[in-house]
């Protein structure tokens, strides 16, 4: 059991975004976080990065509380995650922005700067390109790179499939497949089901706050609670079907 | 008797600290934006005071006025020319925009006005009036008055109005706002333009009742952010408090231990808040 | 490094060394030694706030202590005022922990208003505290007692000691640029949020810019001192002293390496032209000056002009190529 998260709870005020929510991860598998909008699977995955501190309940990673453990603790241990709207650096070059990630585990620069250079290589992007001459794709490319060169166990990606054009989308998922090759578990938050389809092996679906199935994706994408949640109850088949 | 008298006259400036603080905490609030020219609003204000007594002749009520007038066209004007563009950038530009606007206004003030410190001429406020056996200016009074009720005019107007919830709409969510036909450029510069104007109209109630000259800006602004942080960002009932607990705190200071103290006692506060307190008193842990 | 750069950097060396020689009178030397107290300062100043992003704005408190410590040690006990430089400097960075502890675990503002809260408590203490002269401030030695005593009647000396100082600031600053530390002042400066993502400890090392660039800034101030040979409450924690750091950083281009240096290029001489042109109210219109500039800057080339040179070069290179 490489991640477990047991009864995960996040109120804003009176607004409780997750309410339980129970998820275990072994290593080496993909896992796909799925659900409407607000259904509390952005603000969970949050808690699970460690940008966000749950009210109640308790995540652990192989074998470490970190409910509370701050993202930079988290990124030591191993967990890394990419954020839905891209924030590379600017400023840098894509080497560079590698590189920062590098630092974690190679403190020395030319360590650092070789195990990024390779990172580079295998996203497919161009090292000394500025960061801010990338499109979104680029963009979103570059996070993950930076993010794998923190060397993660476990990598948490934040709808990092989200906006590609289907050739671009196809070259993404290609990466996360070599990605997850590499024996790096990976957590997907996506509401493109062809990611989901035919990335994940497991699926938990959100909704209000609470996962309302978990399964196969085939599985879960016939259940009754789970098309009544995405499009309301007028759409629930008939029974026996 | 005296204590009295000294508690009153902080409690009466504090109000006023609390009417051009509640300026400063709006902006932040609303756009987490610090204005490090927000004590040469206040400064501004206190000028245009001057002029509108010495061109227009007007008694308190015209230059209290014009000095909010002035000032809420001015914020508009700022925030159309300088913020709307730096709010996007990096942090030194938006730190660099407004701490170099202060230095603009408050040497050009230097300049126009010099160093020397004035005071308005005799009007309808002058004079002292005997409050059960406690005497003080009447300026101070009103002044003091009128800052309370229009800090929490200012209040309601963001909790009860349309105007005033579109705001806070815009503040909560952007994104949100634009998509529910708010424009929030439009409603920042409004924002701008209600947190000169009550900075502007915080000015002319202090020159009613206290001498200046253009270092004051300096001054005020620190502790419009002393006021700011121990009220909490963005509460502007925050700010009537923590402007009263403020006023009180100087003047027993400069009674206790001296005058110089006075402003020490109020920057060590400020100080110790930042290390124990940065929530201030409304804000959640 | 590739041979232009390190071409140009020999060239800039040579121009500096040989300066006060090929313009020897005193008017000019001073000028040198303003120059290079200013670029020292900035680079001081820069380690924090332009590759860090954390905008201090109050960075006379550093300065102001590397001032008064040595002066004080005189004043007291009769040593040469050198040897109040490290007390300078542990007392700075000692208030760098106090600033940026609290600070630093909260939005960037919150560290920008605490060092113009804490530069400002700090100038109406040194101005009403009997001990360090009040607000009529210490002097220094006004003959030299011995070398150690660092008076010299000529600018010569001093300008080679402080030129020797902006080498070592300026060095730290390119070694800091290349290693680890300095990629993850870039990444705070750039995104805080990713940062912490990728394990940077953001508040540790902001807190070491700090520290280091409280150490800097003290030096700077210790030789302003020792040169003047006087110190008092506005020279040393003055607004202006932090306000021409800033400037002096931001126009040439904070955050990189050289960009203090050239702000010093074209502040110094103004600064020094607007003062004689303006004579007693040189400086309200150098204020003004120095707001408008700040202002100019912000909105337009937060960059400052190492930024815009970057963007115009390639232009101008196309033209050269096309004529």
């Amino acid at each position: 059991m490489l991640l477990e998260a047991k009864n995960v709870s996040k109120a804003f005020g009176d607004f409780r975004a997750v309410a339980g929510a129970d998820l275990a991860v072994d290593e080496g598998e993909i896992i796909g976080l799925i659900g409407p909008n607000g259904a509390g699977k952005s603000t969970f995955f949050n808690c699970l990065a460690g940008e966000t501190m749950p009210t109640t309940g308790a995540i652990s990673f192989a074998g470490k509380d970190v409910t509370f453990a701050p993202s930079e603790a988290r990124a030591r241990l191993g967990i890394g995650r990419t954020f839905q709207v891209p924030t590379t650096f600017e400023d840098m070059s894509v080497l560079h922005n590698v590189m920062v990630g590098a630092f974690l585990r190679h403190p020395h620069r030319d360590d650092a700067r070789e195990r990024a250079l390779r990172v580079v290589e295998l996203t497919g992007l161009r090292a000394e390109q500025p960061a801010r001459s990338l499109g979104t794709p680029g963009r979103k490319r570059l996070e993950i790179a930076r993010v794998l060169a923190t060397e993660p166990r476990l990598l948490l990606l934040d709808e990092s499939l989200a906006g590609l054009t289907p050739a671009e989308l196809r070259e993404a998922i290609a990466l996360v497949r070599r990605i997850h090759a590499m024996g790096i578990t990976i957590v997907i938050v996506e509401h493109i089901m062809e990611v989901i389809m035919t990335l994940t092996k497991r699926v938990l679906v959100f909704n209000q706050g609470r996962v309302i199935a978990s399964g196969t994706p085939e599985q879960v994408v016939r259940e009754e609670a789970v098309i009544e949640a995405y499009l309301g109850r007028a759409h629930r088949r008939p029974a026996g079907q | 008797m005296v204590i009295v008298q000294v508690i009153a006259g902080g409690l009466l400036l504090g109000a006023i600290y609390a009417l051009f603080s509640s300026g400063l905490t709006l902006i932040w609030g609303m756009m987490n934006f610090i204005n490090f020219a927000h004590g040469e609003f206040v400064m501004l204000g206190m000028y245009v005071a001057f002029l509108a007594v010495v061109w227009l002749h007007g008694g308190p009520p015209v230059f209290a006025l014009a000095a909010a007038l002035a000032l809420f066209v001015l914020g508009i004007g700022i925030y159309a020319s300088l913020i709307k563009h730096v709010i996007r950038g990096p942090m030194l530009s938006q730190i660099l925009s407004t701490f170099g606007l202060a230095l603009l206004l408050r040497y050009t003030a230097f300049l126009i006005f010099s160093a020397n410190f004035v005071t308005l001429p005799p009007n309808a406020l002058s004079g002292t009036i005997n409050v059960g056996g406690v005497f003080l200016p009447l300026a101070q009074l009103v002044a003091g008055a009128v800052a309370i009720a229009l800090t929490l005019a200012l209040h309601f107007l963001l909790t009860r109005t349309t105007v005033g919830s579109t705001l806070l709409a815009v503040a909560e969510d952007r994104a949100a706002a634009m998509l529910m036909g708010i424009r929030p450029d439009r409603m920042q510069a409004l924002a701008w333009g209600l947190s000169a104007g009550a900075a502007g109209i915080a000015g002319a109630l202090l020159a009613t009742a206290y001498p200046w000259s253009p270092s004051v800006g300096e001054t005020f602004g620190l502790i419009a952010f002393v006021v700011v942080a121990l009220g909490g960002f963005g509460s502007v009932i925050g700010s009537l408090y923590a402007g009263l607990i403020i006023g009180l705190i100087q003047a027993v200071s400069a009674f206790w231990l001296g005058a110089i103290y006075k402003d020490i006692v109020v920057y060590g506060l400020f100080v110790a808040l930042l290390w124990f307190r940065p929530q201030g008193l409304m804000g959640k842990s | 490094m590739t041979l232009s750069p390190r071409l140009g950097i020999c060239l800039l060396a040579a121009v500096l060394l040989a300066y006060p020689l090929m313009l020897p009178s005193a008017f000019y030397r001073d000028i040198g030694v303003t120059f290079l107290l200013a670029a020292i300062s900035a680079s001081a100043w820069n380690i924090v706030g332009g590759y860090a992003g954390q905008v201090s704005v109050g960075h006379s408190m550093f300065f102001g202590l590397g001032a008064y410590l040595p002066l004080l040690f005189y004043n007291l006990w009769g040593w040469p005022p050198v040897a109040g430089i490290p007390a300078g400097m542990a007392l700075s960075v000692a208030l760098a922990l106090v600033i940026g502890l609290p600070t630093f675990r909260l939005t960037g503002h919150y560290f920008s208003m605490a060092t113009i809260a804490v530069a400002e408590l700090i100038h109406i203490f040194a101005g009403t505290w009997d001990f360090v002269g009040a607000a009529i401030g210490l002097q220094g030695p006004a003959t030299a007692r011995n070398l150690w005593d660092l008076t010299f009647r000529s600018e010569l000396p001093y300008y080679y000691i402080f030129l020797a100082v902006l080498a070592l600031v300026l060095v730290t600053t390119a070694l800091v640029e290349r290693r680890r530390f300095g990629f993850y002042l870039r990444a705070i400066k750039a995104s805080e949020r990713a940062a912490k993502s990728l394990g940077v400890p953001v508040r540790q090392t902001k807190m070491r810019a700090l520290a280091l660039s409280a150490a800097f800034t003290s030096v700077a101030g210790s030789l302003y001192v020792i040169k003047t040979g006087f110190i008092d409450p506005d020279s040393g924690f003055g607004i202006l002293v932090s306000v021409q750091m800033v400037i002096v950083a931001a126009l040439g281009g904070a955050g990189t390496l050289f960009g203090p240096l050239v702000g010093a290029l074209i502040l110094i001489p103004l600064q020094t032209a607007t003062n004689s042109w303006f004579g007693g109210g040189g400086t309200g219109l150098t204020y003004i000056l120095y707001g408008g500039i700040i202002v100019l800057i912000a909105r337009f080339e937060p960059g400052g002009l190492f930024d815009l040179w970057h963007r115009l070069s390639p232009r101008l290179r196309k033209r050269a190529h096309a004529a």
